[in-house]
């Protein structure tokens, strides 16, 4: 089975086969890996490398919203990670939206709207701040990612909203 | 006694820890989404108090008083933060005929208000730092507010009257920009204390944040014990706790000492507090505040101290007598830190990040301690505070106790959402951390000069040949996750089959 993995931004070809029980060959960008797996939770596995003399790696794998996108935990530290991203990105709209100079800035986590500091119409400069999200007790501003003028501002103070939400158009 | 903790999280976990030690039943309280929480499922009783919001549930004087009634509970714990240093919830209790863990009303009334609390320390011959005496309310009109702020002197520090948790604080480089301050500090204290007045201090040049936790008893004594030192702080909230403080030799500490137990003898103080001070580059110190409350970092203390600071707060509300070695609790045994992991995205400017914990494995082994407040399978609530767990590491010396906090943050697997882990990774590994060169200003510092450095890259930036890793361990995944699909889509024997397959793999 062939994947294409993208870890920080790359993106990588990645097969897997399984060689005996709880053994796989993976092939990396043409190079082989010999490693021993054994899933050790839901989201976890231990992962023995053959090749590097048996050294050992423990591994967490959660989903981590839509389809294809994964978080991935070693070492104290986390890493996004998506497979196969274009085929399952394929139809949706693209990123082709930004090309033509509007930018959305949306609810990076879920809250309530305390303030908005631009109206339609405003001229705004990069990281100007445009509205004030208040979550885990602490108020938060959202700045503009670039200069440019506020098309639509699309909620108003005290509204509660999801991760994702669509805050402010700015073209 | 049977104790009603009125709180949530990791400090509602402590407390219920303490309890079951003295033999004591817990009372839980909990919101519509606390409802799998792990302070109710580690109590022996729970009790529901209302709707997420904490205005409607954790900060509801009457239904935590319900609660207390209906569960028969003839004690409260508040805790810190929520209803802590809220001086009518303490007469409340008073009045309803249960024990407040914590000190009289009118003592909470008056520390409350830093103002009040400002002259207390300057009558029992404490300095404190240079400010306003009263408070700037919002009736005090813009041109007079400014008037105020230049007889106190560039830069200061805009504060909460009803302060703390460093919420509702702005600091003021200059007077073209106190107006927006003084209305953004108003906004937070407002929506975080119910109080929008404000105060002023005149900011120290690179300041160290000292503090004495003491224990007051309703006999008079009074035992301060060895400083914390707090100065690891980003936008003035605490994030890295440590006991000692590398800048207080013994000498200084009894100065210390004997300044904290002033201040608090002079208002017959009883329970656990501590008294927080500035120490600037010629070594003067300061009254900042005192908090009438048991702090998020006491398991530092505790750590050098082998003193169960909760124990003695519910020891003291039952009348009993200190009876702790005052000299033996100024001399620390060996050195403690504590991270205080926050779900937060360090990535993205410590964006908060609430969600569903998938895994949680913390840490454990040598010298380390866990104060936990959350569990697999639980959802962090957009709701409160964003701190999820305290990870404490104690060594006989602070460079191993250094190298122990970064062994265990590395076992720290949180799944599911972001926390503060990777950054506490990066800032053991500081080389002013490391050598104890810091003040509360280096850390806002240190991550300024780091996102405005070229190739700026991220706290999760992975070491080299590790990426390889994480794109093979992704692709096995992906690939056994595959064959599961398939198992469930087969029936009968084909099941059985991918069954067989499954346990082969575990072998």
């Amino acid at each position: 089975m062939t994947f294409e993995v993208e870890v920080n931004g790359r993106l990588r070809r990645v097969t897997v086969e399984r060689s005996a029980p709880g053994r796989f060959r993976v092939t990396l960008d043409g190079t082989v890996h010999e490693v021993d797996a054994a899933r050790t939770g839901d989201h976890a596995l231990s992962l023995i490398l053959q090749g590097e003399g048996g050294r050992s790696r423990d591994v967490q794998i959660a989903p981590s919203g839509p389809p294809g996108e994964i978080l991935v935990g070693i070492d104290g530290r986390v890493a996004a990670v998506s497979i196969d991203a274009r085929r399952s990105r394929r139809g949706a709209p693209d990123a082709a939206a930004a090309l033509d100079g509007e930018q959305k800035i949306v609810a990076p986590m879920p809250g309530r709207i305390v303030r908005i500091l631009a109206a339609a119409g405003d001229a705004v400069a990069a990281r100007q701040p445009l509205v004030v999200v208040e979550a885990m007790k602490m108020e938060n501003e959202l700045r503009a990612p670039r200069a440019g003028r506020v098309k639509l501002v699309a909620v108003t103070p005290g509204m509660s909203v999801e991760s994702g939400r669509l805050l402010v158009v700015i073209e | 006694m049977k104790i009603l903790v009125a709180n949530r999280g990791e400090i509602a976990v402590r407390i219920v820890r303490a309890c079951r030690e003295l033999g004591i039943p817990a009372v839980a309280v909990y919101s519509d989404c606390d409802r799998g929480a792990r302070h109710v499922r580690d109590a022996d009783q729970a009790v529901h108090i209302g709707p997420s919001e904490a205005a409607r549930s954790y900060l509801c004087i009457d239904s935590i008083l319900d609660a207390a009634r209906r569960s028969g509970a003839d004690a409260v714990h508040p805790g810190y933060g929520f209803l802590a240093e809220n001086a009518q919830f303490a007469a409340a209790c008073r009045d309803a005929g249960l024990t407040f863990i914590g000190p009289a009303s009118e003592t909470i009334a008056m520390m409350g208000s830093k103002t009040a609390a400002r002259a207390a320390a300057a009558r029992a011959g404490v300095p404190a730092v240079p400010g306003t005496l009263d408070p700037v309310g919002p009736a005090v009109a813009p041109a007079e507010v400014a008037c105020i702020a230049r007889e106190i002197g560039y830069p200061l520090m805009v504060k909460a009257v009803a302060g703390g948790g460093g919420r509702g604080m702005r600091p003021v480089d200059d007077e073209a920009s106190l107006k927006d301050a003084v209305r953004a500090a108003r906004s937070e204290a407002g929506s975080a204390f119910g109080d929008s007045a404000v105060y002023f201090e005149r900011r120290l040049r690179r300041p160290r944040h000292i503090e004495i936790q003491l224990l007051g008893d309703n006999h008079g004594t009074v035992v301060p014990f060895v400083e914390r030192e707090c100065s690891i702080q980003r936008r003035h909230q605490k994030v890295v706790e440590e006991s000692p403080s590398l800048a207080v030799s013994p000498e200084l500490r009894g100065r210390l000492a004997a300044a904290a137990a002033a201040v608090a003898r002079s208002v017959r103080y009883s329970g656990a507090g501590t008294i927080e001070f500035l120490l600037d580059e010629s070594g003067a110190f300061f009254f900042l505040e005192m908090n009438t409350r048991l702090q998020v970092e006491h398991p530092v203390t505790e750590m050098v101290t082998g003193i169960d600071l909760v124990q003695w707060q519910i020891r003291i509300a039952r009348n009993e007598r200190l009876d702790i070695d005052a000299a033996a609790a100024l001399v620390p045994a060996g050195h403690a830190l504590e991270c205080r992991i926050y779900a937060e995205d360090p990535d993205h400017g410590f964006l908060p990040s609430p969600g569903l914990i998938r895994g949680l494995r913390p840490a454990s082994g040598p010298g380390i301690r866990d104060d936990g407040g959350v569990a697999a399978g639980y959802v962090v609530p957009m709701f409160y505070d964003s701190l999820i767990a305290k990870l404490v590491a104690w060594a006989p010396s602070r460079g191993a106790a250094i190298q122990r906090m970064s062994r265990a943050l590395h076992e720290y697997h949180v799944l599911g959402i972001r926390t503060t882990i990777p950054f506490f990774l990066w800032l053991m590994a500081q080389p002013e951390y490391i050598a104890g060169q810091y003040d509360t200003t280096y850390l806002d510092r240190l991550l300024a000069e780091r996102v405005a450095a070229p190739g700026a890259t991220s706290f999760n930036q992975l070491p080299d040949g590790d990426d390889d890793l994480v794109a093979v361990a992704a692709a096995i995944d992906a690939y056994l996750q595959a064959g599961r699909r398939v198992d469930e889509g087969a029936t009968g024997a084909a099941r059985w089959t991918g069954v067989a397959r499954r346990e082969a793999l575990r072998g």
